[in-house]
């Protein structure tokens, strides 16, 4: 049950240098996928339970022949508990909600990477294997450049189903052609909070780039986290969709960068009084969900960027959205027993008390 | 207004269809809507068959050919399933996902506009495998190269357009000759 905390664990403590400058990051995170199946098999939603664990003992073969890959950690989802499946839900997007699911799916991972990047491997997830490179900030040919070079590798092994006007094929026509996305997460809470989203909406979807809420609870953005990524997939060159996206990703940082500038010129009273009361909050509450903790956290990580505070440590936000979460708290508790909200709450508020807030005196 | 499905009780809904300046309407009494989905369980996509069915009604007379098309890929191709994986396009219509590669070949006429929809182009311009035929290498070549020609023929680089034409040209003869 360790075995996946751990590893989290250590790539916390193994960070060098260029990842921890936290200050007036807009773009917190870079994630690109590439989507592949093989030619002659059924697709993952038709294949047996059969079809699917030989599946994924063929590629763990494959993948174990190849030198790179031994740096790569192997898990068999149908053998981990559901806390753990929990965890690698959302960073993975693991389908795993549904029990009979679980069948034949697997994990590579791979974590330490230079410049603190990490690769995936995902199999029998919607499509046969799933390429995945993850960057802090903005980083998209660091992580492209990642995902094909292990493309190349399983490529020697595989004949990869693919139609000359369709591109390569996967389960969804939503991913054909250069079945490539690119998905970005960037914090904007003063285009959030001021509307300014609206527009930034109409414009990117102008380029073929879509924006949506990362963490979404009820209909509601949490943490003033945004997610931007390519719509098509299909009609465009792989470059086209990187530096399409790399553009829009800039283009917006400067947007929230410049209306940071006019709120602090503004109204600098109102955004201390925010961030301060964020402060207070954090500082004293004795329970927080996760939800209130997130934006409690944008507005304070707010407050930093824009020097407003400097009683509070500086801190990565993206990283906290992970490490606060309810199955990554229960994970890192290593408690068999049932846990209800309230208790996590508490060490949620414990946890942000002792890591942000300066010792006082 | 009697109600058109079974021409007994009086209508109490009525669906009306505009196409222009043209305006029909369909009257549908109580009892029967309790038939179709928007008030009950039953499929609606079984439902919208038979409802759109009723607009193209001839009362009898001789059903167009384009009209039976119509009505046979409402109605019936629903069921057929494909040859390799055995899914059929009721299901694929339902999660959204296919079942296999040859889905894409067998539902093409069906698929392709949905494509279209989606992505809005039906043209790979993204890269191609390394074991792919080199007919497929060629003709993607070809392909970037008429892209290439049209934007030097819009900038009016015509010595440029004229190499890249000469280029295309030999790469044609190339395939033609092999390409049986």
């Amino acid at each position: 049950m360790g075995m996946v905390s751990k590893k989290f664990h250590l790539l916390e403590d193994n960070t060098s240098g260029d990842e921890f400058v936290n200050k007036n990051k807009i773009i917190l995170n870079t994630r690109v996928n590439l989507a592949r199946n093989f030619n002659g098999k059924k697709f993952v939603s038709k294949s047996s339970k059969q079809e699917k664990n030989a599946l994924l003992e063929k590629v763990k073969e494959q993948a174990c022949a190849i030198r790179e890959f031994k740096d790569f950690k192997f898990y068999k989802i149908a053998d981990l508990k559901r806390l753990q499946r929990d965890l690698l839900f959302r960073d993975y997007m693991l389908n795993t909600k549904i029990a009979g699911k679980i069948q034949g799916k697997g994990l590579f991972i791979r974590d330490g990477l230079p410049g603190n990047g990490s690769s995936a491997v995902i199999i029998n997830n919607e499509d046969h294997i799933n390429i995945q490179s993850v960057y802090p900030g903005l980083n998209i040919d660091k992580a492209y450049n990642e995902v094909t070079i292990i493309e190349k590798h399983f490529e020697k092994g595989f004949n990869f189903a693919f139609d000359k006007d369709l591109g390569y094929l996967t389960a969804s026509p939503f991913n054909l052609g250069t079945a490539l996305r690119v998905a970005v997460i960037a914090h904007l809470p003063v285009l959030a909070l001021s509307s300014g989203i609206n527009n930034l909406l109409k414009r990117t979807s102008k380029i073929g780039c879509q924006v949506g809420g990362y963490l979404v609870e009820q209909y509601e953005i949490i943490g003033n986290l945004f997610e931007i990524f390519n719509q098509f997939t299909l009609g465009k060159d792989e470059k086209d969709i990187l530096e399409e996206v790399n553009a829009i990703c800039l283009n917006i940082a400067e947007e929230e960068r410049d209306a940071r500038e006019q709120l602090k010129k503004k109204d600098l009273l109102g955004i201390k009084d925010n961030v301060y009361r964020s402060f207070g909050l954090l500082k004293y509450a004795k329970i927080l969900s996760y939800e209130e903790a997130l934006e409690l956290l944008s507005i304070l990580r707010l407050g930093i960027d824009l020097d407003i505070i400097d009683k509070a440590n500086d801190f990565n936000f993206f990283r906290l959205v992970d490490k606060i979460s309810n199955p990554r708290i229960i994970v890192d508790m290593e408690t068999g027993r049932k846990i209800d909200n309230d208790y996590i709450d508490s060490i949620r508020a414990d946890m942000i008390r002792k890591k942000i807030m300066k010792e006082v005196g | 207004m009697k109600c058109d499905f079974c021409n007994n009780n009086e209508a109490t809904i009525y669906l009306i269809k505009i196409q222009g300046k043209m305006v029909e309407r369909i009257n549908i009494c109580d009892e029967c809507t309790k038939k179709f989905s928007f008030l009950s369980y039953k499929n609606f996509y079984d439902d919208l068959a038979e409802i759109l069915y009723k607009f193209f009604d001839t009362g009898g007379k001789t059903i167009s050919n384009r009209v039976k098309k119509i009505w046979g890929n409402l109605n019936y191709r629903r069921n057929l399933k494909c040859s390799n994986c055995g899914i059929d396009l009721k299901t694929i219509k339902k999660t959204g996902l296919v079942g296999c590669s040859n889905c894409y070949r067998e539902f093409r006429d069906v698929l392709l506009p949905l494509i279209k929809n989606v992505q809005g182009s039906l043209e790979n311009k993204g890269k191609i495998p390394v074991n792919t035929s080199s007919k497929i290498r060629v003709e993607k070549s070809i392909r970037s190269l008429k892209n290439k020609l049209q934007n030097e023929i819009i900038i009016e680089n015509f010595e440029e357009a004229a190499k890249i034409r000469d280029k295309i040209k030999k790469l044609e003869k190339d395939i033609n000759g092999h390409g049986k």
